[in-house]
């Protein structure tokens, strides 16, 4: 309480300095608060309530949380979310690696910055206009895809509109957006890797292999570890994507929690039950990732 | 920091927020404005934005028109009521979801109710009603399906296009002779029926109801208060078997057409169920595309004049214009404005006294509304909760048209659904 009357009413040199470091800092911390706790704590809120919008809210307790998780069109939304993450999450890392390993080979600078160039740009374009373009690519009768296939013999395929191949065809779509942040991510992170560890290795009698798994992915896991929990939050958050070509068909099959969450707050006009479900987004991504930190994190020095 | 900064901070500050907080009041003085998500008719909307000059002329409001994409205008409508600012004054929706869901209509003025009560075909008045109040302007007559046929494709096939299929047996073999399949086995290069397979499952609910309708199935009790009995029953299951059957064994429709209404007016598909409006699309977006309007084929019964959506205009209860939207609402509340708005989109007025004038006499789907309106009247599932019961539902419709499961599991498992909504 006196630190801060003391930010509020400056004695000294010492004080006025804290007071302007609170300065700069206050603007972040609105802006964190007002965008993201304040919302977080009311939808916490929100979800002991049944919200009539426009009307009365009525206290309810755990009822909607025993209502939400026992519903089976949200444990379905939940596996196909996971699907999804689990089809793209392992496929982005393992190529944006190797692209990044490639593009590090490349010494002529200019021609390196033109292939990053070109990986990077899927990730500058808005997600709705990448998921036209995909929907356009995977069209079943016109599509430029099922157009390619016949030329080695392969039958039209349905993509989107078949049950089976539309959470592969949409993780598809994610790993071609993200894989040139990751790629940028990991293609600094080798570049700060002093060559003499290679140089050593190599002097030892180390094959390419043997570099790559004792030096090169043990000095990347810290970046590694933050690509996979971007990675899963972004994947297991997705929305965009499904809701500008499938919206969560065809007969769910791409329903995802945040789709469901999206049309039980805005179609149905539930706030509560969706509320549930964005706490539940909330707790399961902060747990995997805590998860994650825990397990992976292997500091590494040479 | 000197004290030179602190007042520069301080009246930088000021700026920051008159710049960032406009005063709405000020925004909307003399401006009544009007949301619809109608997007399909745009001649129709901007009507309301020409007769608004001739409003302004009297009064000195005009009228704004604001077009919100479907996809998703309910989350756009709902943010704008609730936060009460930027919200319309006065906006297209359904009155069983805005007025009876949430209370975010106003009551329309006595002496216009009379005007509408005293205009509207009779089976339109109570559209725009809930519980007995009307709040909201029907503005869509022949707002149900009708079969319109592709001509010349009816020909070709060696079907008598003035002889239209009256049973639904008789419509399924007609379909079988306007598809022509793919002799590799793949898609079919042309259907018989433009069938809608994407998008929400409430707008698929909406066009299978002339189905469950023909075979007598309804979607609810007669209270609207039940669903386990009536979307399961036999007569549904044998609705959404035929409807499954398109697709999935007489392959008379494909899920790979995409948008129902492009393959009819790129001539891909011969027969799509639409409702008025869909002749104005068609002559405005394939005028080549020579067509015809019938009443629906019948199977144990006649679907009839039924929809999910009864759009009507309403006014925004929160709204510090809403008496001055009422009036705007009375300005165009006559029989000359009516014909002069919906001609402009090429689709039915609405009121009785225009029904048989030389415009609406013209048009192809004159006989085929009056034949539809002769059926018998089919229930109507006006509910405040219609969105949420039509997606339960419409998930069992989609799921066997996509070969997820049988008809009868599925219905099942969606009554129960629409039940706990129901109750919930």
């Amino acid at each position: 309480m006196r630190q801060w009357f003391r930010i509020a009413f400056p004695k000294d040199y010492s004080d006025r300095q804290n007071r302007a470091g609170f300065l700069f800092v206050l603007p972040a911390l609105l802006f964190f608060g007002s965008v993201f706790i304040l919302p977080l704590a009311q939808s916490i809120m929100y979800s002991f309530y049944k919200i009539a919008p426009g009307g009365a809210s009525q206290f309810v307790g755990l009822r909607l949380y025993e209502k939400v998780l026992t519903d089976s069109t949200f444990w379905t939304a939940v596996q196909n979310t996971i699907q999804l993450v689990l089809f793209s999450v392992p496929t982005t890392v393992i190529c944006a690696l190797a692209v990044a390993l490639g593009l590090n080979r490349i010494t002529n600078l200019k021609w390196r910055n033109v292939w990053a160039a070109m990986y990077f740009l899927p990730f500058a374009t808005s997600l709705v206009a990448a998921a036209l373009i995909w929907q356009w690519i995977y069209e079943p009768v016109y599509g430029f895809l099922n157009y390619a296939l016949s030329f080695v013999g392969i039958p039209p395929q349905k993509w989107l509109q078949s049950l089976f191949q539309v959470r592969p065809a949409i993780a598809a779509v994610s790993v071609w957006v993200r894989i040139g942040f990751d790629t940028m991510i990991f293609l600094a992170a080798l570049q700060s890797i002093p060559e003499q560890y290679y140089e050593a290795a190599r002097i030892d009698g180390a094959n390419a292999v043997q570099q790559l798994r004792h030096i090169t992915l043990p000095l990347l896991n810290p970046q590694i570890l933050m690509v996979c929990i971007l990675e899963l939050i972004f994947n297991f958050k997705i929305f965009d994507q499904v809701y500008a070509t499938t919206q969560g068909g065809p007969a769910s099959a791409s329903q995802t929690v945040i789709m469901l969450l999206y049309d039980t707050a805005f179609k149905f006009f539930r706030f509560g039950d969706a509320s549930v479900m964005a706490v539940f987004v909330f707790i399961t991504l902060l747990v995997v990732t805590l998860l994650q930190w825990r397990i992976f994190r292997k500091p590494v020095e040479y | 920091m000197q004290r030179g900064g602190w007042r520069m901070l301080v009246i930088l500050a000021a700026v920051l927020v008159a710049v960032t907080i406009p005063d709405s009041s000020f925004a909307q003085q003399k401006k009544l404005v009007f949301w619809t998500h109608w997007e399909q008719n745009p001649d129709f909307n901007k009507w309301y934005e020409t007769k608004g000059k001739e409003f302004a002329k009297k009064t000195g409001y005009e009228v704004e028109l604001v077009t919100i994409p479907y996809q998703g205008y309910e989350a756009k409508y709902l943010a704008a009521f609730m936060a009460k600012s930027g919200a319309p004054d006065m906006f297209m929706g359904m009155a069983n979801q805005w007025c009876g869901q949430y209370d975010f209509c106003d009551k329309m003025p006595a002496d216009l109710e009379k005007v509408y009560d005293e205009n509207l075909p009779k089976y339109m008045i109570p559209i725009g009603k809930w519980k007995g109040v009307r709040y909201g302007i029907p503005i869509e007559h022949g707002n149900f399906q009708q079969m319109y046929i592709n001509v010349d494709m009816f020909k070709k096939a060696g079907l008598n296009p003035d002889k239209p299929p009256k049973t639904m047996n008789e419509w399924l073999a007609a379909m079988k002779k306007l598809t022509i399949a793919d002799p590799k086995g793949g898609e079919p290069t042309q259907v018989g029926f433009a069938i809608r397979s994407k998008g929400h499952p409430v707008g698929i609910t909406d066009k299978f109801l002339p189905f469950a309708h023909a075979w007598d199935a309804r979607l609810l009790s007669p209270d609207l208060d039940k669903a386990t009995g009536y979307a399961n029953s036999p007569q549904m299951v044998a609705a959404l078997t035929f409807f499954g059957n398109l697709v999935l064994k007489d392959k008379v429709a494909s899920l790979a057409f995409g948008n129902p209404e492009d393959a009819f007016g790129q001539k891909r598909a011969a027969v799509i169920f639409r409702e008025s409006w869909f002749f104005g699309w068609l002559k405005k977006n394939a005028p080549d595309v020579n067509f015809k309007v019938y009443a629906l084929p019948c199977e144990k019964t006649c679907p009839g004049a039924g929809a999910l959506f009864p759009w009507t205009d309403l006014v925004y209860k929160n709204s510090p214009n809403k008496q001055m939207a009422w009036e705007f609402y009375k300005f165009i509340s006559n029989a000359k404005d009516d014909m002069e708005h919906h001609q402009s989109q090429g689709i039915l007025p609405v009121w009785t006294v225009n029904l048989d004038t030389a415009y609406v006499k013209s048009r192809p789907d004159y006989q085929s509304t009056k034949d539809m309106l002769a059926q018998p009247v089919p229930p109507t599932y006006f509910h405040p909760k219609s969105n949420e019961l039509a997606t339960a539902f419409g998930e069992a419709v989609v799921g066997v048209l996509f070969g997820k499961g049988q008809p009868k599991p599925l219905l099942d498992d969606a009554a129960a659904r629409m039940d706990r909504i129901l109750k919930d």
